[in-house]
């Protein structure tokens, strides 16, 4: 096995699926911190690596892969024991994926990434991206009517990239447990999993700054 | 081989990348239109079928699939007589699924559907200045991703090509692609437009560069 390196920064929503997949998978690996913040995913360096400049980025040995979804489904296949966080069926698969490209452009895209844009450079948040982020939680729960994980009746890839986001979104809209029935529910389930801290601490980052900028919401 | 219907409609560019995958797999298959401007993707019917509500969704032989990347996935792993659309190889493959990711976020939500949700669901008739530089942005990636690359996940068609072709021939209603400045971007859609069943695409670019058109759509100055 190739050396696996891991470039992220901990407050990333994208990135803690990844350090929860590996940690599921029991894969060690080497982290190196890029700080978005500072704009390190902008170096010569890492552009050389990742055109795209995002975080998360895995390096296998000689190979550079990126979007953190591309990264889970990769490391299932290449070091998974058995193909349950990302089943090989067709139709399996199919919900599986269509729950990750829901996560990557409905709650990632959308949902954080233009919500994050307001709140850290004008500081005011327009009410509808509030009704962006309550639609996803009212989606998660209609995907978790029937079923105890987001694609089905076990976990996959789909709930660490899912929790990682809704763990995040958190502090912009509570989640009231009387009206999520279900996504409290399963947000519990995950918080269960004995590796959970890969998401646990860089969520609490995530929320204290977005909270340091102290934004408002436009009447 | 059960039946195979695909919903949509053809100036969705998603549907339109399902429509491009079922073409090059050469699959037989019914299309039912599901009129978005008459909300018919909020009926009890289909939300029973698709909770997300929308097109494309595909149903084969009972079950019920959507999300556009993860049908044509399926598609070619179900139909394909070979990996080329979507290799099995797991580094290409993560090529071509970080496209697809990127086509998904970058693209058609933070492209396409930030500048097409005001103007379907709140009549909103200008495009704020904003966004045309997220468009500028998908371009600009495009452009890189094919430095060293005539397809956009390497040296052959995938369905990333049908993914991203859908989409970025649909956003020069609102941003032109200067050809002088995206010479492979401009090459590469030249080289799709060549494909024997590239109608499937280019018939609903037409009608969607008409509906934006025709409901006087202006893009700040």
């Amino acid at each position: 096995m190739g050396k696996l390196t891991l470039y992220g920064f901990d407050p990333s929503p994208p990135v803690r699926p990844v350090k929860l997949a590996l940690a599921a998978l029991q894969v060690p690996y080497d982290f190196i911190e890029v700080n978005v913040i500072k704009r390190e995913q902008l170096s010569e360096e890492y552009l050389k690596k990742n055109p795209q400049h995002t975080v998360p980025m895995l390096e296998d040995g000689e190979a550079c892969i990126w979007d953190s979804h591309a990264i889970m489904a990769y490391l299932v296949s290449k070091y998974g024991k058995d193909d349950s966080l990302y089943p090989k069926d067709p139709l399996q698969r199919a919900i599986v994926d269509q729950r990750l490209y829901f996560e990557s452009g409905v709650v990632y895209a959308d949902a954080i990434r233009r919500t994050n844009t307001y709140v850290f450079t004008t500081k005011v948040l327009p009410k509808e991206r509030l009704e962006a982020i309550v639609e996803v939680y009212n989606l998660m729960e209609s995907f978790l009517m029937k079923h105890d994980y987001i694609a089905g009746d076990h976990l996959t890839i789909a709930d660490f990239s899912l929790i990682s986001s809704i763990s995040s979104l958190v502090a912009y809209v509570e989640i009231d447990s009387s009206k999520w029935k279900k996504l409290s529910a399963w947000i519990k389930r995950m918080e269960k999993l004995p590796y959970y801290s890969e998401n646990a601490i860089g969520a609490e980052q995530f929320i204290a700054l977005v909270k340091n900028t102290n934004f408002t919401v436009e009447a | 081989m059960g039946k195979i219907t695909l919903y949509g409609v053809d100036a969705s560019p998603p549907v339109r990348a399902c429509k491009l995958t079922l073409a090059a797999l050469g699959l037989p298959y019914d299309f039912v239109v599901v009129n978005l401007m008459e909300r018919e993707h909020l009926s009890e019917a289909y939300l029973k079928k698709n909770p997300q509500h929308t097109v494309p969704m595909l149903e084969d032989d009972g079950a019920c699939i959507w999300d556009s990347h993860a049908i044509i996935c399926y598609l070619v792993s179900k139909y394909a007589k070979d990996d080329s659309l979507y290799p099995k190889d797991l580094l290409k493959r993560a090529v071509v699924d970080q496209r697809l990711y990127f086509e998904s976020g970058v693209v058609f939500t933070n492209a396409l559907r930030s500048i097409t949700a005001p103007i379907f669901m709140h009549g909103i008739k200008v495009v704020p200045k904003e966004r045309i530089q997220a468009i500028t942005e998908v371009y600009d990636f495009l452009e890189t991703f094919l430095k060293d690359n005539d397809y956009i996940a390497g040296d052959h068609l995938t369905i990333a090509d049908f993914s991203v072709v859908s989409t970025v021939t649909s956003l020069p209603v609102f941003l032109e692609i200067d050809a002088a400045k995206y010479v492979k971007l401009t090459a590469w859609i030249k080289r799709l437009e060549k494909l024997p069943y590239y109608s499937e695409n280019s018939v609903g670019v037409q009608q969607f560069f008409g509906l934006i058109k025709n409901l006087g759509i202006t893009v700040e100055a």
